[in-house]
């Protein structure tokens, strides 16, 4: 832990202090405005809008960030060659990953919190001025709707590392970590669809196919399982084994991730 | 102090993945305290033994020791300061930033790093931009705080891989006094050069590495003593490399 927390701290500040932020935040507040604007405009449904959108802008300005600072914060590591002086340090090559996560970790937490208060004072203030249609609306579903849009933003920081392990440049790795977000939100959709039976679709899939999709299903995360913002803005009751099988799923795919993300390190070499 | 016990290297090189000799079958050791220059023409193979030391590429056969212990225990670079050839740090980090993340990776407290701190970037004249995120230094300056960030630890054993590129001449006078500097502290140093003048001034003994072998390693008054002037020793050298005679 020891050689750890140098590692996370100084990938925390270099993450924090970005140029980068600042134009994610600014985005994430136009949004938000966008979210008051938009909403007024349905004032029947105001309520459930505004919950939807505050929360798809979190995620989108999370996914923004992972994809443009995060994957930057460990790959500009290799692609500058800056890790030649923190190698150089008396830490193993398993510390250097886990250190680089734990920094990025904080980085998430620290940004979707910021995020976070500023989408709930939006609804808040939405709500104090038009009480009277958000009936059906729950801040305990708006909590946990984040939480878990938070650990989707870790697992997929934890595949990026994972890509960025084996990769040579930060293009590749940022290209692969958007395929597998793409994925990952679609796969469950698409599994379900090529295995519902031909009568029912009006039209056969072929079983190479199918087959491909169920790989992709396994190899894949699937994101979409951390997506209950739908839950969230219509107040629709989410079971707490759901939440409790989607956290461990969460958990074990960043733990595999990071981990065989350090075991590839350990052998990749710096010319 | 080091020890490098017959490393060979070999890269895969474009698409063919044709393999090349780095390095054939190195044997050096530099004795604790020594400053030892490591000569030779651009892809002779001295940064690839550098790297090898540092753990940053693995040898394909030999094995190589820092203090006794194998290069692969990160315990060995505990030893250790480097400073790799045009060192790139965390654009928005400072000096300050730096310095501590390399004293407490190495195990120091606070008060330590901040004393050691003051010392060094009053050295490496970087007194007035310590607060300074790097992405705002020049290329001197950088290589300047590299130099600090490698000695943060007082380490025993100095690795510098072309200390003196790019730097200007007030740089490169600032690098030869603190190798002077820590062959007065008993440090061992070794440092890759192509320059024959910086060799000939701070080294005690040399080597001279050409296609991955090492062709020579004397003290630099032994090695003197076989030619004109050591370019002339180092030209003889690269002419027997080529396969052609000494004369």
């Amino acid at each position: 832990m020891t050689a750890l927390w140098p590692i996370a701290l100084i990938t925390f500040k270099e993450g924090i202090r970005n140029r980068a932020i600042y134009g994610i935040t600014l985005f994430a507040l136009l949004l938000f405005g966008a979210t008051a604007l938009v909403a007024t405009m349905i004032p029947q449904e105001v309520g459930k809008v505004s919950v939807d959108m505050a929360l798809s802008t979190i995620s989108f300005t999370g996914l923004l960030l992972v994809l443009f600072v995060g994957i930057n914060l460990m790959a500009k590591d290799l692609d500058k060659r800056t890790i030649y002086t923190v190698l150089a340090r008396p830490l193993s090559r398993s510390q250097y990953i886990f250190g680089k996560f734990l920094g990025m970790i904080l980085l998430i937490l620290v940004t979707m919190c910021v995020l976070s208060l500023l989408a709930m004072a939006a609804i808040f203030l939405l709500k104090m001025s038009i009480s009277g249609y958000f009936t059906r609306f729950s801040w305990p579903l708006i909590g946990l709707s984040i939480f878990l849009t938070i650990l989707m933003l870790v697992l997929l920081s934890a595949i990026s590392f994972l890509f960025a392990s084996f990769t040579s440049s930060s293009f590749i790795t940022l290209v692969l970590t958007i395929i597998t977000y793409i994925i990952g939100h679609s796969i469950s959709g698409v599994k379900a669809l090529v295995e519902t039976p031909s009568e029912v679709l009006g039209f056969g899939v072929s079983p190479v196919t199918v087959t491909l999709v169920r790989v992709a299903y396994y190899l894949f995360p699937n994101l979409s399982l951390f997506n209950i913002k739908l839950q969230a803005a219509h107040d629709l009751p989410v079971s707490t084994s759901y939440v409790a099988w989607t956290v461990l799923y969460g958990v074990v795919y960043i733990c595999l991730s990071i981990t065989l993300a350090a075991i590839i390190f350990r052998k990749k070499e710096f010319p | 102090m080091i020890t490098i016990h017959g490393i060979s290297k070999e890269f895969k090189e474009g698409i063919t993945g044709r393999r090349v000799k780095a390095l054939d079958s190195l044997v050096l050791e530099i004795k604790q305290g020594e400053v030892f220059g490591f000569l030779g023409p651009n892809g002779a193979g001295k940064s690839t033994t550098i790297k090898i030391l540092m753990n940053l590429i693995y040898s394909d056969t030999g094995k190589a020791e820092i203090g006794g212990k194998d290069v692969r225990n990160p315990e060995a670079r505990r030893l250790v300061g480097y400073l790799p050839e045009n060192p790139y740090f965390y654009d928005y980090l400072t000096a300050d930033e730096l310095l501590w993340f390399g004293g407490r990776t190495s195990g120091m407290d606070s008060r330590s790093i901040r004393e050691r701190s003051d010392v060094l970037v009053k050295q490496v004249d970087l007194l007035n931009a310590r607060k300074r995120p790097l992405r705002t230094y020049s290329k001197g300056m950088l290589q300047r705080a590299g130099l600090a960030l490698a000695l943060i630890h007082d380490p025993d054993v100095v690795i510098l891989d072309e200390p003196m590129s790019g730097l200007d001449p007030i740089g490169r006078k600032m690098v030869g006094d603190l190798l002077v500097d820590l062959k007065g502290q008993g440090k061992t140093v070794f440092f890759s050069s192509h320059i024959l003048n910086d060799i000939e001034r701070f080294s005690d003994r040399a080597g001279i590495i050409i296609k991955g072998k090492l062709r020579m390693v004397d003290t630099l008054s032994n090695l003197l003593s076989t030619g004109k002037s050591l370019e002339d020793v180092f030209m003889r050298q690269v002419a027997i490399a080529e396969g052609g005679t000494a004369e």
